[in-house]
């Protein structure tokens, strides 16, 4: 069980330092292999992990220390993974999702130039990711929470020459960095009160803290977790990083990294359970966010862009439900949206290649006719991402949106916001189908369309598609609340929904119907507007221009972060800079070399001066020593 | 040991000819010219300073300061060795051997 987890840790590890050792000596085809390899090696531990664990029964979870890693004082860590549901749960998915796209990538970043340097960053980011989840204390998930955010920084910069993609990589740092560091805080307070990050102790200790302290712990936490995933107010990076390739977008700023946020809350559960209020803070944060991400998904005209959005939207969803306390649920929807989003970015990696790099949809009109297996392919994900009765978000997000029912006016609030939320998630889903896929193709795609020796990308790129779209449609069926409920069941152990989180069966049938209905109904108005044409789409100039503009969420941190910190500095080089330090420069230089010419008199170069002077000291400190003592 | 103390002279005299060395040792670094001899007067204050250490762990009845003499032995030889070396070298180059003229340290 535990070979397996360090098999999972380090395989991708491996790969990553195999492929920067090798360098050139390899040819590039190699190095996406060695990658996928590694990825699939650590799914294989995943699974064994997976097994063994099932085996034992998913109480017995195990941690396993390999030596101390950092120790001060009483204070000591040790470089340790961690085994339980909620850890291999997320092994599987990185591991099976990352694989998969990897695998994709080897299709999609042919004849890049920097192919080589691309693996080493994927397969370094499945091992910060593992690192992440599988960490056996609060330090390690820490270290991983960092070195994922490099990864991330790293991939969405990949192509360094564009300046729009340095930008959102540093954008994205940032952001990160300030989410880190309150997490970090958070940590440090729990150092201070129980002089452990160890997950057992510190959750012991959040019982007797007072309630202000374990407030601002979970409130640390939760900066981290908005941060990581993309939540109000800290959400603005996540668009501009789908500068990097679609593959990097498709595994971490869609399946993995970014829903992390939704990890931690279900890993540190007992702490936030401890500090409801800020709980239900989360939920609050991923409500806004699912209603505000959904609105401005409906101008996008990128077609990453939309799926960008969606996918802040989708993790509103998780942090609504991990918020309120069903735990299991944000974890399952987290599962379902790793397959169904990364297959949407997949399908719109699809048509960006067969485009030659065109994401604007406006250009792509009737593409379908021209690419009819990825059309069906996108539908599926598109249902799936909806909600529709077969497909894996059906049975994921309505959940979900029952579990907030008994949680007091606060949750009817919730519950209305997921609702609106869902006939959302139909409208901009089906917006962005109806304009991409069906219809007569416009000119543009007539023109710069180009196949794949009759397939619609290489084989390396259809089959993850195929695999994902399959578990798209099916991977919903192992939990139907009420009837079943195997990741539930499976997380028990170490997530315990929470009473209050547990809706009836009414209440679950109501809020089903409804989410159902008002996802048909949300896509029958996009049928409308982009499909038949029927309606015109609503001429409201002013709404439209807010939505355009993100809702000015980045012109409001330019005006309150950036122009302040920049007038600051302008002023501090008037002020200060000029008259002081540069008006100081040459004069110091000045002194300084009047002295060097003062000084240098007693270099003579001669032996014996250098000897008398030695002596002339050994006199005068031996006369000292002798008269003063 | 106390009592096996210092036979003959006392402490004074060993301490008194120590100088003597040192001194004379010194006198030799500062007004000689060539540096073999400069070198040669280093020992001789090394060898003032190891007599002054013995004497002095005589007259304690302590073993310390043999053991310092002895270190200060091996940093001698190893001085010697380098010192040696240099003047080999500079004698190879043909350059002066005298150190009033080797001053490019001059500032």
């Amino acid at each position: 069980m535990i070979t397996g987890a360090w098999l999972c840790l380090f395989a991708p590890l491996a790969g990553a330092v195999l492929i920067t050792l090798c360098g050139t000596r390899i040819p590039r085809r190699a190095a996406g292999w060695i990658s996928t390899l590694s990825v699939f090696i650590a799914f294989g531990g995943a699974v064994w992990s997976f097994l063994a664990l099932r085996s034992h029964g998913s109480d017995h979870g195990a941690i396993s220390t390999a030596w101390t890693w950092l120790e001060s004082g009483s204070f000591k860590v040790g470089l340790s993974v961690l085994v339980d549901p909620l850890s291999t749960m997320m092994m599987l998915i990185v591991t099976g999702v990352g694989g998969l796209i990897v695998l994709y990538s080897i299709g999609y970043m042919d004849g890049d130039p920097e192919e080589r340097r691309y693996f080493a960053y994927m397969s370094f980011f499945v091992f910060s990711m593992q690192l992440l989840v599988q960490g056996g204390n609060l330090l390690l998930l820490l270290a991983g929470w960092g070195l994922v955010g490099l990864s991330s920084y790293l991939l969405i910069g990949f192509w360094h020459e564009k300046p729009s993609a340095v930008a959102a990589a540093k954008k994205a740092f940032v952001m990160n960095a300030f989410g880190d560091a309150t997490m970090a805080l958070a940590f440090f307070v729990l150092i201070f009160h129980s002089g452990s990050l160890e997950f057992a102790t510190s959750f012991t200790t959040a019982g007797h803290l007072s309630q202000t302290t374990v407030n601002l712990v979970a409130l640390g936490l939760l900066g981290g977790a908005a941060a990581k995933s993309a939540q109000i107010p800290l959400h603005t990076w996540l668009p501009d990083a789908m500068e990097g390739p679609t593959p990097v977008s498709a595994l971490i700023h869609a399946a993995t990294m970014v829903t992390a946020g939704v990890y931690l809350i279900a890993r540190t559960h007992p702490i936030f359970e401890q500090a409801r209020t800020i709980e239900l803070v989360a939920a609050g944060m991923g409500a806004l966010t699912l209603l505000v991400a959904g609105l401005v998904a409906l101008v996008q005209t990128d077609i990453k862009r939309v799926i960008a959005y969606s996918t802040m939207s989708q993790i509103g969803y998780m942090f609504l439900g991990a918020g309120v306390g069903a735990y299991a649920n944000g974890m399952f929807h987290l599962m379902t949206h790793a397959f169904f989003k990364a297959l949407l970015f997949m399908g719109a990696g699809l048509v960006i290649h067969a485009l030659a790099g065109e994401q604007d949809i406006r250009k792509m009109g009737g593409i379908g006719k021209l690419m009819p297996w990825t059309r069906w392919m996108f539908l599926i994900a598109s249902l799936a991402l909806v909600g529709i009765f077969p497909f894996a978000g059906f049975f994921s997000k309505d959940s979900i949106i029952a579990a907030t029912l008994n949680v007091g006016w606060y949750g009817y609030v919730l519950w209305g916001a997921a609702l609106a939320g869902a006939f959302l998630t139909g409208l901009y889903t089906f917006r962005l189908y109806f304009i991409v896929f069906p219809g007569e193709p416009s000119a543009f795609a007539e023109e710069h369309h180009h196949d794949h020796h009759g397939l619609e990308g290489p084989w390396t790129m259809l089959i993850p598609v195929g695999v994902l779209t399959v578990l798209s449609a099916a991977g919903g069926w192992i939990q139907f609340s009420p009837y079943w409920q195997l990741v539930t069941d499976w997380l028990d152990p170490v997530a315990r929904t929470l009473g209050v989180a547990e809706p009836t069966n009414t209440q679950e049938w109501v809020s089903t119907g409804l989410a159902l209905g008002l996802g048909l109904g949300g896509m029958a108005v996009a049928y409308a507007i982009y499909g038949s044409g029927r309606l015109a789409v609503p001429r409201l100039p002013a709404v439209q221009r807010a939505l355009e503009h993100k809702l000015y969420f980045d012109e409001a941190y330019d005006a309150l972060f950036f122009k302040p910190s920049a007038a600051l500095a302008t002023q501090l080089r008037r002020l200060v800079e000029d008259p002081f330090v540069l008006a100081a420069g040459p004069d110091l230089g000045e002194t300084a070399m009047d002295a060097g010419r003062l000084v240098r008199r007693l270099q003579t170069g001669m032996l014996r001066t250098y000897v008398l002077f030695l002596g002339m000291g050994m006199a005068v400190m031996a006369v000292v020593f002798l008269v003063v003592r | 040991m106390q009592g096996a103390a210092l036979l003959g002279p006392g402490i004074v005299w060993y301490v008194g000819i120590a100088g003597f060395l040192f001194g004379i040792g010194a006198l030799g670094v500062l007004v000689r010219r060539n540096p073999l001899i400069v070198l040669l007067s280093l020992e001789i204050m090394l060898n003032g300073a190891n007599l002054a250490l013995i004497a002095f762990a005589r007259s304690a009845g302590n073993g310390a300061g043999q053991i310092f003499a002895l270190a200060v032995m091996a940093v001698a030889a190893s001085e010697v060795c380098v010192g040696l070396g240099l003047v080999v070298a500079l004698h190879r180059r043909r350059l002066p051997l005298d150190v009033d003229r080797l001053s490019e340290l001059r500032g």
